[in-house]
Parts: structure tokens; sequence; C-alpha cells
């Protein structure tokens, strides 16, 4: 299991980038900010940690263009900003960040995409997490269905006890933007495997099925692309749990990718997949084969969905057969379908036909 | 110049004036109720234009309109001079006959080629609304002004005359007019906005007549003034000869017919513009006439044979005969700097740059073309580019499509000197507007309607020339705006961003704040000149500083150079550096060594000016190493300016100059004022 840094580990990397650049202007040189290549072609496979990494390609940011100089000087306002706020015991939304930069000067951004980057190049940069530097992301996290018991600090800093099944609507357990040690503890359950899912109406369709009673199973809404705190929660349920996880998405390019950051690591938060990553976890559907056996309507792939496919096949993470395969029946078919497409059947095929079908082939059911 | 007037005079005889003026008011430019108004205060302000160049006055114009009956679209036309005034028993002429004035018969350049003169608008009065046309005009000899009420009787073609009378002028200050001419008059008409408009034509007006002041007072009484930018009245200009290469065989028929020359040479010497006495004799000799044959008695064939040598068919010794020029003096170009401050101030913006081409000649009319584009911010910057066209200082506001001035701006591929052009074709797009002027004693137009300029391999040829020119300047301008840009980005770097990073890095870290010098001089690598000019409203003067910041890790040492405005009269004043004259509007210092890190700053003012004439400081270097915002002194350039200055010395201001005209010699490029933004040096071209 892998753990979050102290606070004083946290203070310590942020001056090391403080550092390099008080250095180099010691030296005479332009100051620089030293960091990974975070695009496809630099994550590899860590055999270790079982995730895909960053590899050694650095980039070196330095203060020779204007646009440059200004993200180093962010960076130290950023830094100054984290530091007090470890130190105050306080922590601040990434929205917020933007807005006190106001203040900032010189060092004020311009954008709040320019804000959510420079956080995450520092934590590519340092190995930390944002959680570590008390940023807080704007998005929630995952809604969470089943028969498993954690507990979870509240606001007044009293433990909790909830249980995912009873003492929950039908909305379900909110996942918190923090999932660490600090915040959550996993106590006990009574399933037989997690299924992560990406659409909330399928999500809704699982539970009016009462699909998670029968087939003894905790329900994961991903919400799309999903927040850090899904996929470090998924990791620590399967991990602590020693649970199986199946992920049931949509059968297009992008459902691959959301995939993809599950179970191997995500390229842009390559940094942290050891944390996040869930190496065990299994695509359960919708596969590209899926769309020719169960005749499900399919829409033709736009020029983009190609375009994301092919790039999909020199991803090193996709570098299986099985994967290969996929994508290649998929760019052959020239189609993609959604979950939902299984409604052809009538509303009860998913749970009496297709998924126990699908968990049949794995053993789940 | 058969056209309006030679049909008109021929006209009169055989049909009534106003049934002349019913079928033909498309030419006359009474065709729409809107184009009436803008046609009637046109003829009345070209008018008062006139007077005031022929008196040496500069003109104050005030134009009003006044709505009468808003249903019947029923307007009064008020227009009010400070010109000589008329006497009192030419006002009836002036304003009731048709076709009055030399002008029509002088080679010269003039307003009034264009249009039928005031009497069409006294006669589309009393044609619309029936009513006369109100005169009141004061010369300086007199001591009350003349007053009458001008009507016409369309049979006669005479004027008829009502209230005559005297008044003393009292103007509203309670002082009294000296002279001048009021119209006043009520006509059908449509007061309108836009580019076809009362208002575009006076601010167009007042862009080529820089030296005269236009007041616009509005239906809706809003007032609109342009003052005059310079006190220079335009050059006046004197009326030429004929020159053979615009002569046609019945023209030179009835020359001769009417000559009392007793000798061919004398005849072609007297009577022609740009025949010395040894052209005369050559001409004649090509022609095989007899040198002392008599013009009166001329056969035909010698007749067609000398047209064949004016024409160049007919050569001598196998060349055509070398004939001067015809002079130039009777064109009045406004003259670069003044298209320059006219345009500025219609139009407010940071980039103008003009050319005023040496004067040419198509078919023996001497012609003069200028041009001037204007740039900024305060354009639309997706439209396509403001179009102003002039012929002899008076705007051309119809028919653009179909004119030489506008094909010359579409035939320039304007995507090379930065404005939008799709395709390369076609009128650019940007924040720009492009004026063209054509000064010629010879204006041809596409029809009667005289709106645009027929095609004429010459003058497309001048203006095409000067397009380019003017695009030049205007890419020379926007690569400096760029680069200017980008020196400012690394100044913001260095002075602002390096030490902030130096700052906050060390109170981060606890430590003390590094010395900056290395990393500055390593980010830069670089010697950097900056200028400013800016006018100093306080002292009337332009104040110029260069700094030179040598960022590199070695000493250096320069000689800057730059330019200043000596050809237009300006001082430089407060030079504390020193430095002495390299040519005419070239300065220089040789600096002491600049250690690495180490600045120095030139400053100085230029008197003599005003505002915006000089805004823009070209500086120059000498020195081993590039220096950032300036260029390298290109000293075959400075040769040439100093070349240019010794000619001039010894130059007398003579219109004719000597030049082979068959074929047309390419005119050297005077170095005039205002021209700085064109001058070519440095090695960004």
């Amino acid at each position: 299991m892998v753990q979050g840094h102290t606070k004083e580990d946290t203070k310590d990397a942020l001056h090391d980038v403080v550092t390099e650049m008080y250095d180099k202007i010691v030296k005479g040189e332009a100051p620089t900010m030293t960091l990974p290549v975070r695009t496809k072609n630099n994550i590899g496979f860590d055999e270790r940690l079982g995730v895909y990494k960053y590899g050694q390609k650095r980039s070196v940011r330095d203060a020779t263009s204007l646009g440059s100089a200004k993200q180093l000087l962010r960076a130290l306002y950023v830094v100054e900003f984290i530091e007090g706020m470890i130190n105050e015991g306080k922590s601040s939304t990434l929205r917020e960040m933007y807005y006190i930069s106001e203040s900032w000067g010189l060092g004020k951004f311009s954008t709040q995409n320019e804000s959510n980057n420079l956080a995450e190049d520092l934590e590519v940069v340092t190995k930390c997490m944002r959680e570590d530097f008390k940023l807080r992301p704007e998005e929630d996290g995952a809604r969470m269905i089943g028969n498993l018991t954690l507990q979870e600090r509240n606001r007044r800093g009293e433990w909790m006890r909830i249980n995912a099944r009873d003492d929950v609507g039908d909305s379900g357990y909110g996942v918190p933007y923090n999932v660490e040690e600090e915040k959550i503890e996993l106590l006990e359950h009574d399933i037989n495997f997690l299924m992560a899912i990406e659409t909330g109406g399928m999500f809704d369709r699982l539970i009016e099925n009462g699909f998670d009673e029968t087939y003894g199973c905790g329900l994961i809404h991903l919400k799309g692309q999903p927040a850090r705190s899904t996929r470090r929660i998924i990791k620590r349920m399967s991990e602590e749990w020693d649970l199986p996880v199946v992920v049931f998405l949509d059968g297009d390019p992008w459902s691959f990718r959301i995939f993809a950051s599950i179970a191997y690591g995500a390229i842009k938060t390559a940094h942290i997949s050891e944390y996040l990553a869930t190496p065990s976890a299994t695509y359960l559907g919708i596969t590209a084969d899926d769309i020719v056996a169960y005749d499900l309507p399919a829409d033709d792939l736009s020029s983009k969905d190609e375009e994301a496919l092919k790039a999909e096949l020199s991803d090193p993470r996709f570098a299986t057969s099985w994967w290969q395969d996929q994508i290649n029946t998929m760019l052959e078919l020239g189609k993609k379908a959604e979950q939902q497409s299984l409604a052809k059947y009538g509303l009860d095929f998913v749970t009496d036909t297709y998924l126990p079908e699908k968990l049949g082939e794995l053993g789940l059911a | 110049m058969a056209g309006t007037a030679e049909r008109m005079a021929q006209n009169q005889k055989q049909v009534s004036i106003s049934e002349f003026f019913e079928k033909n008011k498309h030419f006359l430019g009474f065709d729409s109720l809107t184009r009436s108004l803008i046609t009637a205060v046109k003829e009345a302000v070209d008018n008062s234009l006139d007077a005031c160049e022929e008196g040496r006055i500069l003109p104050d114009i005030t134009v009003q309109l006044t709505k009468v009956d808003d249903k019947k679209n029923i307007i009064e036309l008020r227009t009010e001079d400070n010109g000589p005034g008329i006497p009192k028993a030419s006002i009836e002429k002036v304003f009731g006959q048709l076709l009055f004035g030399s002008r029509f018969h002088a080679i010269r350049q003039s307003r009034g080629q264009q249009g039928i003169g005031i009497t069409g608008v006294v006669m589309y009065s009393q044609l619309t609304t029936g009513s006369k046309t109100h005169v009141r005009s004061k010369i300086a000899t007199e001591a009350s002004a003349a007053v009458v009420d001008i009507g016409l009787d369309t049979r006669k073609n005479k004027a008829t005359k009502q209230n005559e009378g005297r008044e003393i002028w009292e103007l509203p200050d309670g002082t009294f007019k000296e002279h001048g001419v009021e119209i006043t008059t009520r006509m059908k008409g449509k007061y309108q906005r836009g580019r076809q408009s009362v208002f575009q034509y006076l601010r167009m007006t007042s862009i080529v007549n820089p030296h005269a002041s236009i007041t616009f007072i509005d239906p809706d009484g809003e007032v609109h003034q342009w003052l005059r930018v310079t006190d220079r009245l335009p050059r006046k200009v004197e009326g030429i000869k004929p020159h053979p290469h615009g002569i046609h065989l019945g023209q030179l028929q009835r020359m001769c017919t009417e000559s009392t020359d007793s000798r061919m040479t004398v005849f072609l010497r007297n009577n022609f513009s740009g025949v010395s006495s040894r052209a005369s004799k050559e001409l004649l000799a090509a022609a095989e006439i007899q040198e002392k044959a008599k013009p009166k008695s001329l056969k035909p064939d010698h007749i067609r044979a000398l047209i064949e040598v004016f024409q160049g068919e007919r050569l001598l010794n196998g060349k055509p005969v070398k004939l001067l020029n015809p002079p130039t003096n009777c064109l009045s170009p406004i003259q670069e700097l003044l298209i320059k401050k006219g345009l500025s101030k219609t139009i407010d913006s940071r980039f103008v740059t003009t050319m005023t081409r040496a004067p040419s000649v198509t078919q023996g009319n001497p012609f003069q073309v200028e041009v001037g584009i204007i740039f900024g911010d305060g354009m639309a910057a997706d439209k396509p580019v403001e179009v102003l066209r002039f012929a002899n200082r008076v705007p051309l506001m119809y028919q653009q499509g179909g004119c030489l001035l506008t094909k010359s701006i579409e035939s320039v591929d304007w995507r090379q000197y930065g404005l939008d052009q799709s395709g390369g074709r076609g009128v650019p797009k940007g924040p720009a507007a492009i004026l063209v002027h054509l000064a010629s004693t010879n204006v041809q137009f596409t029809s009667e309607a005289k709106e645009a300029l027929a095609d004429n391999e010459e003058v497309m040829d001048e203006t095409r020339k000067a397009m380019l020119e003017i695009g030049r300047g205007l890419r020379k301008h926007l690569e400096k705006k760029k680069k200017m840009a980008k020196t400012r980005e690394k100044f913001e770097l260095v002075n602002d961003i390096i030490p902030a990073i130096a700052e906050k890095s060390a109170s981060i870290l606890g430590r003390p704040v590094p010395d900056l010098a290395g990393s500055i001089t390593k980010i830069m690598g670089a010697v950097i000149a900056e200028s400013e000019t800016v006018w100093n409203k306080k002292t009337k003067q332009t104040d110029v500083s260069i700094t030179l910041f040598n960022y590199t890790s070695r000493a250096r040492a320069y000689t800057l150079l730059a330019r200043w405005p000596e050809e237009n009269g300006a001082g430089m004043v407060n030079n504390t550096m020193g430095g002495r004259k390299e040519a005419t509007g070239v300065w220089a210092w040789k600096l002491e060594t600049l250690e690495p890190g180490q600045t120095v700053t030139i400053a100085y003012q230029l008197s003599g000016l005003e505002r915006g004439d000089w805004t823009d400081t070209d500086v120059f270097y000498r020195g081993s190493a590039d220096v950032i915002g300036a260029s390298k002194m290109d000293e075959k350039l400075l040769e040439d300016i100093r070349r240019r200055e010794s000619v001039d010395d010894h130059d007398d201001e003579d219109g004719g100059e000597e030049a082979d005209v068959e074929p047309p010699a390419e005119p050297p490029t005077p170095v005039k004022p205002g021209q700085q933004t064109l001058m070519g040096y440095g090695g960004d071209e």
C-alpha cells in the first residue's frame, strides 16, 4: 500500500523546486524547472508497481522567454501558497487558488487552466499528490452502492460509520475528494466484486433491477472520466479487501481510455499511477466483439473517434494483443455502441442476460 | 476635352436648357435625391476652393443644410466662403450662365473639369422647387455686399434677377465680412450618412485640401469641423501649351490654319510645349517640311507627316525625335507631408505613409500620382480598406469598382505587405485606408458621370509603383511593431520577472537575494536599443530618447545614428550627447565603450514641428555585434543621400527638365520630407 507524503516531506520536495531556480541564478544562468515529458511517448510499464509511469524523458522549462519565466514565477507563488496552507492546516480548491492569484501581481494566472496545469506540474516534479498540497479539485467523486461499510471523518473530526446499502438513499454514498486513510477507513463488506459503471443511466438501471443484491457486488458510478478520488477508492477497496474489479463502459475509444486510466494509469497523472491505478481491473464491456455478438444498435465512428483509436494503437498501455484486436475490430466495423443500447432487448436484458454472460466468462457469476 | 462642355454648347441652340438638363441629369450628377444634394454641395465648395486659390486666400468654408419640408424632401443649402467675392456685375454670369469661365479651354490642372458648375445648382433648385438662389457677395474694395436672387430663363438660357440690392454683411460676432460669397438655395434632396454622403464628400475634400478649414452643419444641427493643418496654399498652377504627344490631326490642322507665324520653326516653338529650337528643326526634318514653310499654307500630307513624327512613328536617323517633357508646374500635387497631415486629421490612427511620385507624362499630358496609406487600431480589421479616390483634389465617390485608381490597388498583392486579401486580388481587408490622388491637366474618365478614371497604362504604372512603395512602408512598420513587441517582452522578462523570481525564491528558502547580472546577460545575450519619440504638449517640441543596453558578457563600442526631419525645418535642441551631422537628416553619436550590464541614453528635442509630424525615430548603428531595435547603417545609402544633397544644391526649380520622353524615362524619386518611413536602410528588407 502506498501512502501520501508527510507535511515535512512535501515542503522539502517543494523547496527542491525552488532551490533549482535559486541555484541557477547564483550560477549566473537562467532559472529552470525540470519536469518529465507528459505524453504517451514517455510512459512505460513499471514492473515493480504494475502500473504505467513516466519514463526518463525530461523537459526543462527555462526563463529565457516571457511565457515560461512567468510560469516559473507562478510556480514560486504556488509553492509559497501551499506552504502557507500546510503550516496553517488549511486547504483550498484549485478555483480558489486561481482567484487568490489575483493578488500575486506578475505571478497572477490568466486562466484557471493555467493554475490547474501548474498544480499538476508541481505534483509531477515533487512526486507529491495535490492532496499533500491541500488543493482540492472542483469535481466531486463518484457514487457507490452495495453492502460495504466504511467510516468517514466528518467536518467535526468525528468518525461516521456508513453502510453503502443500508445508510444511503437511492443516490448512494458520495465519495469525497480526499479518500486517504486520515479521512476514510474501509471496515467490512459482504460482496464478491466491484463493478465500475460509466453512465448514470446504467448505474440507476442496475440498482432498480436489484443487481447488486442478486450478484453480491458493489456498484460505482464513474461519471465519465473518473475523478482521482474515484480511482483512488477503487484501488483501495480492491487492494485492502482483495476484491476483483470489473469495468462496464460504453463501447467507444473514449471508454477504452477511461479503462486505461483506471487499470494502468492516466497519461496526465502517470506520476502518481501507483496511487490511482488498479492493475487487476478487467474490461467487461461493451467490447467491439459485443457489438457484433449482441447485434447492438451502433453509431458510425466520427473522424475524431477514428483518430483516437489509431492513437491508441500506438499507446503502450494498449499494446496487448487483446486490446489491439478490440481496437482493430472497432476500426473495421466503423461502429461504436452505448451501454444503454442493450435496452434494444428490453429493460432487464442487461441484468438478466448480458451481465451474467459476461461475468460468467470471468467466473464471477 | 470633348465632353459635356462641347456637347452642351452644341445642344444649346436646338433644345431648351431645362429639357437638356432633364435628359442629362445623370451625367450632371443630379440623378438621385441623395446624389443631387452632394453634387450641389460639391459645385459650391469647388467654386469656393478655386476662388480662394486664385485669390491666394486660405479658405474658410461653411456648409449648412436645413430641412425645409421633410415630407417633400426639400432641403436648404447654404454655403459661405471667405474668397475674394464676385463683383456685382459678374454675379449673373457666374450663377446664371452655363459654361462661364475660361478654365474649360486652359490646359492645366483644375477642379472645374468635373461637373456643370454652380449654374446647374441654380437650375436644379428652380426646376425642383421653383425658387430662386439667393446670392450675397462682398469684395474687399466695396463697403457693402451685393445681394440678388438669381433664377434662369430656361428658354433664353439667361439669368433672371430679382430683389437686387446692397446690404451691410454683418457677421454673428458683430464684425463685418471683408470678402466672400454666400449662396442660399432650396432644392429637392435627401441627406444621408455613409460612404456616399455630403459628410463623406466634405471629409474627403478636407483631406486633399489641408489648407482649408471646412465647417459642416448637418440637418440635425450637429457641427462637424475640419480645421486646416497647413498655411501653405496649393501652388499656383500655370496653363501650358499643348505637347506634341497629345495632339490630334484635326487640332494640328486648325492650329496651322489659324497661325500667323511666318515660319514652321517659329510656329512649333511658340505653340507647343516641350519643343526646343533644336527639336523644332529635327521635327521638320523628319517630316520633310521646309523650315521656312508658312504654317498657313502647309499641305494636308505635310500635316499628316508631322503628326507621325509627333507620335514617334516617323523617325529621324532611325530614332524618334527627342522632345522635352511638358513643364509640370501646371500640376499642383498635395505633397506627401500634407497628405499625411490631411489623413491624420480625419482618421485617428498610428501609422501613415505617403508617396508623391515625380510628375510623368501620358499622351503629352503631365500627370502626377500621389498615394497614402493610414493603418491602425481605430478602423475595422475585418472589412475592406477604405478607398479614398481623388482627381485634381476632387473626391470621387461613385463607381469605385470601375475606376483605374481602384484597379491599381487591386493589382497589388497586399498579403506580402501585411494586409488580408483573399487570393491576392481585389481590395484588401484590414484596419487601413488607402488614398490615391491623380493630378493631371487632362483627367480621363470612363463616362460623362466623371466618377471613375479611365484605364491608362502610364497612369496605372505610376500608381502601382506608388502602391508598392507605400506597401513596403507598411510592411516595414508592421515588422518593426512586431520586433518592438518582442523587445518589450524581453525587457519585461529581465526587468520584472527575473528579479521577482530571484526575490521570491530567496524568501521561500530564507536565503539572500542573489545577484542577477549573470542571469540577465545569459538570457538577453544581446545589445538592445530602445527609442521613444513623443510630442511634448508643454514645450511644443518632440522629445526623443534613445537608450542602448549592453546585455552581453563583453564590452561593446558603437556609433548610433538617428534620422530626424531636418529637411522639414526641424531643429535639434538640448542634444547633450553632442555628436555630429553625417548627412542631411542623419545625426551620429560615437559612444563610449559600454561595459556588460551598462546602459547609455541619448536625449534631445526637435523644435519647429507640429504634433504628429514626427512620431517615430529610426535608429541605426555602426559596430560589430547586432543591436536589437536598431538597423545596421547602410553606408551606401548614406552616400546616396550625400550625393543627392550635392545634386540638390545645384538644382534650379525649373519645371521642364531635359529628358528623353520616348520611351518614357524612369523618373528619379526625390528625397522629400515625410518620406522617413520609406527610407530603406537596414538589412530587414
